[in-house]
């Protein structure tokens, strides 16, 4: 390079350098560009482009970074220097950090509009150098076009560079104190509509998107306004190269508000739907708010007249107009990216609560349906099946809760279930360990046919009609859905219609209506209860006892409910297994016409004697149940003496009967039955009714008002130790007291004449009471099932013990499959694994066994 | 005290007057009823031969019916006629 030349490059850098700096410098004054022309294309030809494109730049920069940049950040130091606590005080200001941003925002973009008339004055003098020069030497230009992106680029770095970690907070607030705004402002509008508009589950159909997106009225210049400063403020942000970070912002706010508005709407209120409100307030507020957004940006390009621009991107629109489809496709985005949201928080907050939910079903059924259409929508089933399973293992299958209570839990379980999941699948691993839980109970068999066969509510948790038992209920749903049936077909094709137009459905196969309704009916309720006993039989068996115990213990032959419930269970069980229960029932009904017949021959026979009248009692008192006995469970016999009065009864009444029945004949079962007895004291008199042996027992304290228990015993003819647990209904009530007798074994029992002394004051007024024997107090007629099993079990208990003394321990399979195995001769071996467990815990009961980790093994 | 019973519910089974358990025939227990009933008692009775054996009525009928010659008592083979 000459020297000449030199100077000359130095001169017009120094040149270019003055004037670039005037013009940054400068207040507003472009004057410069003609000034700076001549130079730059001087520089250029000597190659220097690149020095003066990277020294403008740099000269930019320094005075953005120094001027510019540091008085933004400056706007935000207060709030970003702040303690966490003291942060808080400036959220709470009214109009921060709004007032503050849109200043700083204001300021940043002046003078950035500013720089980017210099770039381009810039580039203009290097465009028109470039226009000059030969084609093929363009290349080792520098590019005019490169300069302004280049300077975007450099405003971002710069202040991404200097960002303040709290800035993206402060953002995030602004945009979530905005929309709250909007949310207020919006809600009246949206509240109205609620009223007028009640069709549920209604997707967003191109009406319904209007309806909403219709802005009139007062609100609108007030919400436009508003939603004008916000479109200012997202674009000064994104000029300032802050897009991704705003839309961040924007987002996370809009999500954050439709999470409070779920958790608002949805609240502990079980008995209302709400995912219809929550899709009704995302049209309302956070798309209303987007679409004004991304329309004030230009992201979105308004169509049509007025406001009602935005069409459903599903709404049929000519593809051939680019530039619309577009930015509609981002706003159905975020409604499909919304409605997710909303589902999903819904969803999971119906599923965190979803024990009390079902505790409270079937009023809370608006709550399963939410969470039905949630499920269908986000397709999250296991996350219901596992959070269920852990809530039931901490809150029901615990030692607390009675096995009625799981029962009633589980049977609810069942009927909301079923709607969340018609085909089951859910239902099968939620029930699980429900199931699992029970058969580790005792009295497991018995709660369940309670619950199905008794109406008296001897359950805690009484819920539904009065007289009403699960069996009455599952019958009447039947019905009803037969009756349903003829509706469904009339609503097929709308239904259909309305699948076809849920394009999100899962599972194609559960989309077929027809086979969802079928489904959902196969949901067997009392299928499900019996698989837990193992086997109808015996639920059957159990009932059975159940009946012959109540039938027993009846004081008339009134039998209607009980024929009700076998009429029931015949047409879920079969009439042949039934058959028993039914010869039972139908005994009742025999005896009832029997002791009519009987009783009336008899006080015939006793009028015709007169001196008889003065009986000690009469035939008139008794009656009798005449049983079958081949057809009904096994009867606890005992013996007993009763009154020489009554014998007389019954011998009489057998007569009778041998004589109208030949030849069939009678054989007493003199501890069965009940009694109601009138103890008359002085001047009072209290009703009792018990079983006959305590009837027996208070009756000879008539002749003796002291008896031993010993001679007592002897005399009513029971075993010493029966006797004493028999009395101690007597004493217990008051009317016998016992002392010290004779032997220290033996003890005197002796008549309180006037009961206590509190009663006496009441002499005058004859107060009669009446007592009834309670459950535990009364006597059991008939071996229990257990006790049957018990006594069946019994043979292979030596070959359990062995076993286990070979083997150490053993799961309950592995001994079932061993008894079966090796059992084969008389009595070869017939029981079912739950008859096998609960004879096995019988003998854990009973210290014999132990089990660890689910083995049993003998107890040392 | 005085007892006064108002009123004495008992329970008594009822029980063929037979010498046997079961029927010959059908092998059920008398107090059980013949294969083709559904109730016992009134409604499945017992009927006894000269012989002294007895059965269920429905069981003999069956029986005498079905045998072409003179029919013999099941147990005894001796001629069967209906006990008056
Ligand atoms: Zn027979
Ligand atoms: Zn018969
Ligand atoms: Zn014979």
């Amino acid at each position: 390079m000459e020297r000449e030349d030199a100077d000359g490059a130095l001169d017009s850098w120094a040149q270019f350098c003055t004037l670039s700096n005037e013009l940054l410098a400068g207040d507003g004054d472009l004057a410069v560009g003609p000034r700076l022309a001549p130079v730059v294309g001087d520089l250029c030809t000597r190659g220097l482009a690149t020095l003066v494109r990277d020294y403008f730049l740099h000269s930019l920069e320094e005075t953005f970074r120094n001027h510019a940049v540091k008085k933004f950040w400056q706007h935000f130091h207060p709030y970003c220097s702040a303690s966490t606590v003291d942060r808080i005080k400036f959220c709470v200001k009214e109009h921060w950090p709004e007032e503050i941003l849109s200043k700083a925002l204001e300021d940043i973009c002046l003078e950035r509009g500013y720089q980017e008339k210099c770039v381009l004055v810039l580039v203009q003098v290097l465009q028109s150098y470039e226009d000059r020069m030969p084609r093929k030497k363009i290349k080792e230009v520098v590019c005019s076009s490169s300069l302004m992106p280049r300077y975007q680029l450099m405003v971002s770095s710069v202040l991404l560079t200097t960002l303040p970690l709290s800035f993206p907070d402060i953002l995030n607030i602004y945009f979530k104190k905005k929309l709250e705004e909007l949310n207020s402002i919006m809600a009246g509008s949206y509240e109205s509509d609620q009223l007028v508009d009640h069709e549920p589950f209604q997707r967003s159909n191109t009406s319904d998107w209007h309806s909403g997106m219709d802005i009139d009225g007062s609100e609108v210049s007030e919400n436009s306004s508003l939603v004008k400063n916000i479109g200012k403020v997202v674009r000064d942000l994104r000029c300032i190269g802050f897009t991704s970070m705003t839309e961040d912002a924007y987002s996370s706010a809009i999500i954050w508000l439709l999470k409070s508005k779920v958790y608002e709407l949805a609240g502990d209120d079980y008995r209302v739907s709400v995912l219809w409100c929550v899709k009704k307030w995302i049209q309302a507020v956070p798309l209303q708010f987007l679409h004004a957004l991304l329309t004030y940006l230009g992201d979105s390009v308004d169509h049509g007249s007025g406001s009602s621009g935005l069409k459903s991107p599903l709404a049929s629109r000519p593809s051939s107009f680019p530039g619309i489809g577009v930015p509609s496709e981002a706003l159905v985005r975020w409604h499909m990216r919304l409605e997710y949201f909303a589902y999903e928080t819904l969803q999971d907050l119906r599923i965190g609560k979803l024990f009390e939910i079902i505790v409270d079903y079937p009023e809370s059924s608006p709550a399963i349906e939410d969470l039905k259409l949630c499920l269908e929508y986000t397709g999250q089933h296991s996350k219901l099946v596992d959070s269920f399973i852990s809530s039931l293992r901490y809150r029901l299958l615990t030692a607390g809760a009675s096995t009625n209570d799981i029962l009633h839990q589980y049977v609810s379980t069942i009927k909301a279930l079923r709607t969340i999941d018609p085909t089951g699948v859910f239902l099968e691993a939620v029930g699980e360990p429900i199931r699992d839980y029970l058969r580790g109970r005792k009295d497991t068999i018995k709660c369940i046919v309670t619950m199905l066969t008794d109406g008296s509510g001897g359950s805690g948790s009484g819920t539904g009609n009065a007289g009403d038992n699960l069996l009455e209920e599952l019958n009447r749903d039947a019905e009803n859905q037969e009756n349903a049936d003829y509706d469904d077909h009339a609503n097929i094709d709308e239904k259909q219609a309305w699948l076809n137009s849920e394009s999100w459905e899962p599972d194609p196969v559960e989309a077929d209506p027809l086979k969802g309704n079928r489904n959902r009916r196969k949901v067997d309720i009392l299928g499900l209860m019996v698989s837990i006993i193992g086997s109808k039989d015996q639920l059957v068996n159990e009932y059975r006892v159940m009946l012959a115990e109540k039938l027993l213990n009846k004081s008339d032959f009134e039998i209607d409910s009980d024929i009700r419930t076998l009429e029931l269970l015949k047409i879920h069980f079969g009439e042949s297994s039934m058959q028993k229960c039914e010869i039972m029932l139908n005994d009742l009904i025999d005896s009832k016409r029997t002791n009519s017949n009987i009783k009336t021959s008899l006080l015939k026979s006793s009028q015709t004697v007169p001196g008889q009248e003065e009986a000690e009692v009469s035939h008139d008192v008794l009656d009798a149940t005449i049983i079958s006995s081949n057809f009904w469970p096994p009867i606890q016999i005992e013996d007993l003496v009763v009154p020489a009065s009554v014998d007389q009864l019954l011998s009489d009444y057998a007569k009778r009967f041998h004589q109208i029945k030949t030849p069939r004949k009678l054989l007493w079962k003199k501890n069965l039955g009940t009694v109601k007895l009138e103890l008359q004291f002085d001047g009072r008199s209290v009703q009792f009714t018990v079983a006959p042996v305590h009837a027996a027992i208070i009756m000879r304290f008539q002749e003796k008002s002291s008896w031993t228990s010993k001679a007592l015993a002897t005399e009513i003819g029971i075993p010493m130790d029966s006797l004493n647990r028999r009395i101690s209904f007597w004493t217990s009530k008051g009317v016998l007291t016992e002392s010290a007798g004779p032997d220290a074994d033996d003890r005197t029992f002796t008549v309180v004449d006037s009961m206590s002394d509190v009663n006496k004051d009441s002499i005058v007024n004859e107060r009669m009471a009446e007592y009834q024997m309670t459950e535990e107090e009364g006597e059991s007629s008939v071996a229990s099932v257990e006790e049957q099993l018990k006594k069946e079990m019994t043979v292979y208990e030596k070959y359990i013990v062995g076993m286990l003394t070979n083997f150490g321990s053993m799961s309950l399979d592995r001994i079932h499959n061993t008894l079966k195995m090796f059992c084969i001769a008389e009595p070869s071996y017939d029981k079912s694994l739950q008859q096998l467990q609960s004879f096995l815990s019988g003998l854990v009961a009973d210290e014999k066994l132990e089990t660890r980790d689910g083995l049993y093994l003998l107890k040392r | 005290m005085k007892v006064k019973i108002l009123q004495w519910h008992a329970v008594a089974s009822w029980t063929w007057d037979a010498q046997d358990e079961t029927c010959g025939i059908c092998r059920m227990a008398f107090d059980g009823c013949c294969p083709d009933c559904k109730f016992p008692g009134d409604d499945c009775p017992l009927i006894w031969g000269v012989c002294n054996h007895a059965y269920h009525l429905h069981c003999i009928l069956k029986w005498v019916n079905s045998q072409t010659s003179t029919p013999l008592c099941p147990m005894c083979r001796r001629e069967w006629q209906f006990k008056g």
